[in-house]
């Protein structure tokens, strides 16, 4: 009965006919009665696909698409003025929470299997007379001044001049996933199957066309549309921080989604995920890059200001194995900061980033340290001793300083992105320290390889300087430890203020690395230093209790400060946008 | 530029390339506007969502015959262009690697193994006969689902009752839809939900009880927000749900007090003269008698019982009387009840009452859960003989008997025990063997640990599904690997009684084949084979069923097939076809099937919006609605010192579906839920017992305890308790109690407890 049924949808269809002979369910034919047959015929008939020559879809060709019809109230009609742009428009009245946006976006732009571009968050409050319960969707709002554009160091962002909207140029990035810790909404995501980074472009080619962006096409509500915004109406909101309840402060990245209601929010409205603390990815790469250069800076400095109290035969004596150690360790944070790219290969790319990007700065501050320090480390091996020695000290100088720079440029990465757990100045005694610790603890390895190889040079620094060196590793390792500790003070805020989410982390789901931390911390930098300070006037007799202590004081200051930047990336808080219930 | 120049330009920076050209977006054709360039499609049709019983159309995008994506259909009469994240994300959950791909049969030491589909049905028709022999035909029962198209749920009943001579079968329907299929059909005389969703957007007042449409029927919602009239919207809900939320007038009544409220306001309707005595006097039975007892019930009575301030209660009166489209929606917290039936009548009874019924925006309606419910309520052939009709009437068994070609006394005089008596039969030694198709009663079933229990004592437990592994599955002895949704073809029925075609535009995984086909294969290893000769297809079926439902109210004879469904929209029965008016219709039919007459409008062309009782008449035999009343009764299970909460369950987020076997499938749909129970606690009670946000708790009630994560709201009340349905141990806790006409399970309300897990 059906074939009289059958209807092309167009003539592009007609390639698609099912292959000649091949029986539809609906054939005038007899099902098998014999129990096997019937079976074997029955799946060949399962795999058998008969909807387009059955069913499918009569269909004119028209200038716009069927659903333009819903939408078209809900685009602009004309492209922003100078001054304007183009921007999301969410009415929280008509936002059930359904989470239509999230899936059409995932479907209508193809992303992979896990990958969203959109979310949708809940407020509660109220009481219990009057419970409020809020759902919020939320996409790039595509600032006026983006962080993740200001963040690239390879300028894979661009925000468009008339529309205003932030696109991501996925062939350009090259996988540091900065923007990620840039965006005060999370909103870019890594790919890490692509090794890149993707995110909302608002639709711009189906705007462009005069289609809507696939949320708005989608939502059962209406409850998202596009909208032109004036720039200073912009501004000026985000500096009346009129946003949305519990989200990012707005006058960070000036964003441009408008947020309506006539709703009168209760005071307590709070976002269902406030009080869950996670703890976030670690980046071990980063981690580390950041110690690993910071020991390195902080080898070549203690190394230069000790050489001042040293005479010269000891200079002599110790600064080329020193400086080989420290460049060894700089060199393998270079590598290191390499794997963290998601597409390591394009990392020259950085350069072009400098005018804005911390990352690029940092990345050339690190190489021309690298650069140098090669120069520093090799000449102390190879080149004639007398014309080496007035330049090699200034080259030296010349390491420190970049590698100096390069520590700050590392501090300001973090500090840009307005994290109060990565604050300037929480950020810098912390890298600042670290490189005072493992620099002093360096020249420990040292003097260790030194006696190992048999240099009596090595007992003479100690009986001279042996005493000075440890303080100072006591000292730094000490300030330090007490820094971190009293951090946790923020376990007593009334508010959960990102701080206090920070020091619940360290103590409830990272407990074990907190403690790990410490007690490392403890051993390589307090007590292994401590032993140390006796034998230093009265040499030790026991060859093998130098070889001991000194490898276990470098080995656990050095394990301790990983663990303390894991902690450092793990433990991060950020004020978010309101999340769902996990 | 030279190309050397833009070359070394890109090296540095390049604005396209391979992984730009991945997301790039093409005009997709068809009327779609731009689509994913990958997924760009050479054809498209259309397919009915399985999952809710909105019935929403999506547009399946087509290449190669294969459906590689989809977006919910522009035109449709039913969603207009829209879905939820459930309908969104269809055809992602078929691609799973819990697919059941081929038949798994239990071996000696209890393990699934892998077997041939002719051993499976070998083993199947011998197990089964065998317990037969042993037992008696009636020991073999089955459980079937609302999921399904209505052919393969036919072929089911049929194969069943009339092929293998069992006597008892159920639907999961049971769960979700009995109360209202008992409430219409006792008050309205058959059973029929008189609305189109139209409704939604014609009201002046939507009363929704007991239903978070927001979250349970996203879609549905759509249509109230596209009202034009800025209706008064009131939502009867002991919880701030999301449609609470948005509604003018939210009423957060005790649990099960919905009885007492709706009688407290048929009285102010009364004492006021705010009823429409017309219509009551020329279409109602039963108003003196209504009218007299719902006196009992004074404000204060109806205040104190319900927890309201009486004001509030009075202006829900005065909404009502002041409305001129009045429509009255309930879901799951008016069906799951243990008095389920007496509050959708209650809700009936406002609407007759008052004359809400058969105009524009008005209807005491039901809205559905499942996308074949209301197929499954006509054609499952479980407690209704196939196409609404009695099994015990001689005459129906005669009609269907005769359309079918069978002996007549191939059909059972007598209904099926209801889901939970075949649980009791079980438990008694009377059915011995299970065919479970296309559901979850491991999981979903009141009082789980004793429900799988229960199912451990059988000798042959058969699970047919998409997904091997469901809580059911794994306890199976033989497990029938089904092709999904996509996979196959049939009709739906939804909750505005709109029939719409599925297509099958995905090749099964492995050797998984149709319900339909197993169906068929089931019979012919059976050795009743000759009685399904013209089931040769699921359309082949369709033409069947019509013949069954002629003369009847859900007559569907107008429709021609597949082709005619799709053209219209979807059609809602009845749809006789043959140019009949409405005016005459009940004269013309009624010389043939005085039992049911035919109220509603028909035309040769079916409107796309049709609604019911248009002219006043009802079907029972005198034309005319009843109203029917009963005293309610308190708390099943009321809070004591040791359980001292309520604990309501229900649906958690628009993205879960009931026991989530298929939306568990999707990465994206897991990312819109929380992927373990939890449980909403009022602040004030979980100070008081050391609850914080996010905390360990232990939920426990007389069954069992499970473990959560606390979501401390102000959106339940004090006292009160609220865990999600989907999660897999939420259901030890409910209480297996029934409502005694529905015999409907009790989900929203029993007594629970709440500690900080140590």
């Amino acid at each position: 009965m059906a074939t009289d049924l059958t209807t092309r949808p167009d003539e592009k269809a007609k390639a698609s006919e099912p292959p000649v002979g091949v029986a539809t369910p609906h054939a005038e034919t007899r099902t098998p009665s014999n129990p096997e047959t019937l079976l074997n015929w029955l799946l060949d008939q399962q795999q058998e696909m008969t909807a387009v020559e059955q069913f499918s879809t009569v269909h004119q060709r028209g200038s716009l698409p069927d659903q333009a019809k819903y939408y078209s109230s809900l685009i602009p009609a004309s492209a922003p003025q100078a001054g304007q742009q183009y921007a999301f428009d969410v009415d929280l009245d008509r936002c059930s929470g359904c989470k239509a946006c999230v899936t059409a976006c995932h479907t209508l732009n193809g992303l992979d299997e896990e990958e969203t571009w959109r979310d949708v968050g809940l407020l509660v409050g109220g009481t219990s007379a009057k419970p409020v319960m809020q759902h919020v969707t939320t996409a790039c709002h595509h600032c006026l001044e983006p962080g993740c554009m200001s963040a690239c160091p390879v300028d894979a962002y661009e925000k468009d001049p008339v529309t205003g909207i932030v696109r991501h140029l996925d062939d350009q990035c090259f996988g540091c996933q900065y923007c990620t810790l840039a965006c005060p909404y999370d909103v870019p995501k890594y790919h890490s199957a692509k090794g890149i980074v993707r995110k909302c472009d608002m639709c711009s080619d189906r705007l462009a066309v005069g289609e809507a962006p696939a949320c708005v096409q989608a939502c059962p509500h209406e409850a998202i549309a596009i909208r032109i915004v004036n720039v200073e109406q912009v501004v000026e909101d985000s500096e009346a921080n009129v946003f949305l309840p519990a989200a990012p402060d707005p006058h960070i990245t000036l964003p441009t989604t408008t947020y309506r209601t006539k709703r009168v929010f209760p005071r307590n409205l709070l976002p269902v995920d406030y009080h869950s603390v996670s703890a976030q990815h670690p980046h071990w790469p980063l981690i580390l890059m950041l110690v690993l250069t910071q020991l390195s800076v902080g080898a070549f400095l203690s190394g230069l200001v000790l050489e001042r109290f040293l005479e010269s035969s000891l200079v002599t004596a110790m600064r080329p194995l020193h400086t080989l150690t420290a460049l060894l360790f700089g060199l393998v944070a270079v590598a290191a900061s390499t794997l963290h790219l998601g597409r390591p290969q394009y990392a020259f790319r950085a350069v072009i980033g400098l005018r804005h990007s911390w990352l690029s700065r940092e990345i050339l501050a690190f190489g021309v340290f690298a650069g140098l320090a090669v120069l520093y480390a090799g000449g102390n091996w190879i080149g004639p001793e007398s014309f080496t020695r007035f330049w090699q000290t200034w080259i030296g100088w010349g390491v420190a300083a970049s590698g100096v720079a390069g520590v700050f440029c590392s501090v300001m990465i973090y500090a840009f992105t307005q994290k109060a757990f990565w604050s300037f100045s929480l950020t810098s005694t912390r890298f600042l320290l670290t490189t005072a610790m493992l620099g002093t603890a360096a020249i420990w390895l040292t003097l260790l390889l030194m006696s190992a190889g048999g240099s009596t040079s090595a007992a003479t620094i100690i009986t001279q300087h042996g005493l000075h060196i440890a303080q100072t590793l006591i000292t730094a390792a000490g300030t330090k430890l007490l820094f971190e500790l009293a951090f946790l003070r923020h376990l007593t805020d009334r508010q959960i203020t990102p701080l206090k989410r920070s020091a619940m982390l360290m103590t409830g789901p990272l407990a074990g690395f907190s403690i790990a931390r410490f007690a490392l911390g403890l051993l390589g930098g307090i007590v292994m230093p401590a032993l140390l300070l006796p034998t230093i006037s009265q040499p030790q007799s026991d060859p093998v209790f130098l070889p001991i202590v000194v490898s276990m004081l470098f080995v656990a200051c050095l394990a301790g400060e990983l663990l303390e930047r894991y902690l450092f990336f793990a433990a991060v808080a950020s004020p978010r946008m309101p999340g769902s219930l996990r | 530029m030279t190309s050397t120049a833009t070359d070394i330009g890109n090296f540095f920076h390049q604005r396209t390339g391979p992984l730009t050209r991945e997301l790039l977006r093409e005009p997709g054709g068809f009327g779609l506007g731009q689509v994913p360039g990958s997924l760009k499609p050479d054809a498209t049709t259309t397919s009915i969502c399985g999952y809710c019983s909105t019935g929403c159309s999506l547009n399946i995008h087509l290449k190669d015959g294969q459906a590689v994506s989809l977006t919910p259909s522009t035109d449709y009469p039913v969603n207009l262009g829209m879905a939820c994240p459930k309908g969104w994300e269809a055809l992602a959950v078929l691609d799973s690697p819990d697919r059941a791909t081929i038949p798994l049969l239990k071996d000696e030491s209890g393990k699934l193994q892998p077997v041939e589909w002719d051993l499976a049905l070998r083993t199947f028709s011998e197990k089964f006969k065998t317990i037969q022999e042993k037992h008696g035909t009636e020991s073999v029962a089955f459980l079937s689902t609302g999921q399904m198209p209505t052919e393969e749920m036919a072929l089911l009943g049929a194969l069943a009752k009339f092929g293998m001579g069992i006597l008892h079968g159920d639907g999961n329907t049971r769960q979700c839809m009995a109360t209202s299929v008992v409430s219409y059909k006792q008050s309205f005389g058959f059973d029929a939900p008189p609305y189109t969703y139209q409704d939604f957007e014609e009201s002046d007042v939507i009363v929704l009880i007991g239903s978070n449409l927001c979250i349970a029927h996203p879609i549905m919602w759509e249509r109230v927000m596209r009202n034009p009239h800025s209706p008064e919207i009131i939502v009867v809900d002991p919880r701030m749900t999301e449609t609470a939320m948005n509604a003018t007038q939210h009423l957060p009544l005790a649990p099960k007090s919905d009885m007492a409220l709706l009688y407290g306001v048929a009285r102010i309707l009364i004492e006021n003269g705010w009823v429409d005595a017309d219509f009551i006097a020329e279409s109602t039975n039963g108003f003196a008698e209504f009218s007299s007892y719902v006196q009992n019930y004074s404000l204060e009575r109806v205040s104190s019982e319900t927890g309201l301030p009486a004001a509030e209660i009075e202006r829900f009166a005065r909404l009502i009387h002041e409305g001129k489209r009045v429509s009255f929606w309930w879901t799951m917290g008016v069906n799951q009840s243990y008095q389920g039936v007496r509050t959708a009548q209650a809700i009936i009874n406002l609407a007759l009452m008052t004359g809400n019924i058969g105009r524009p925006g008005t209807g005491a309606n039901s809205i559905t859960g499942q996308c074949n419910a209301m197929g499954s309520r006509l054609f499952s052939n479980t407690t209704n003989l196939l196409g609404g009709h009695d099994f015990g009437n001689d005459e129906h068994r005669k009609k269907v008997a005769g359309v079918l070609g069978i002996d007549e006394d191939l059909i059972p005089r007598e209904a099926s025990w209801a889901y939970h008596e075949i649980f009791e039969g079980i438990l008694r030694g009377k059915i011995k063997g299970l065919w479970v198709v296309c559901t979850n009663p491991a999981h979903s079933w009141i009082n789980q640990t004793q429900a799988r229990d229960i199912l451990d004592r059988l000798d042959f437990l058969v699970v047919q599904d998409i997904y091997h592994n469901t809580e059911t599955a794994q306890m199976a002895d033989l497990v029938l690997p089904a092709a999904g949704w996509a996979e196959k073809e049939g009709t739906f029925i939804n909750s505005e009684r709109r029939i719409g075609t599925l297509k099958k535009v995905r090749k099964a995984p492995g050797q998984a084949l149709a319900d339909f086909s197993i169906f068929k294969a089931v019979a012919e290893y059976w050795g009743c084979g000759d009685m399904f000769r013209e089931w040769t297809s699921p359309e082949a079926t369709f033409q069947i069923l019509k013949e069954c439902s002629r003369d009847t109210p859900c007559d569907i004879t107008g429709i021609e097939g597949y082709r005619m469904l799709d053209e219209h929209g979807g059609i809602q029965w009845p749809f006789a076809g043959g140019g009949v008016s409405g005016e005459g219709q009940r004269e013309e039919n009624g010389g043939e099937a005085e039992s049911f007459p035919c109220p509603s409008a028909l035309t040769s062309l079916p409107s796309q919006q049709r609604r019911l009782f248009e002219n006043g008449k009802f079907y029972h035999a005198d034309g005319r609605a009843k109203f029917l009343f009963e005293d309610p009764r308190p708390l099943t299970e009321p809070p004591s010192e040791r359980f001292p909460f309520v604990l309501l369950t229900g649906r958690g987020t628009a993205s879960q579906w009931h026991t989530q076997t298929r939306t568990k499938q999707s990465a994206v749909l897991r990312k819109l839920y929380p992927k373990n129970a939890y449980v909403e606690i009022n602040p004030g009670d979980a100070r008081r017992i050391g609850i914080s946000h996010n905390s360990r708790v232990i939920v426990e009630s007389q069954r069992g305890r499970i473990l959560a994560s606390a979501f401390v709201t102000h959106g339940v009340q004090p006292g009160q308790l609220f865990v999600p349905m989907h999660y897999e141990p939420v259901n030890q806790l409910t209480d297996a109690v029934f409502d005694p006409y529905s015999k409907q399970p009790s989900y929203k309300a029993c007594a629970a407890n709440v500690i900080p897990a140590a």
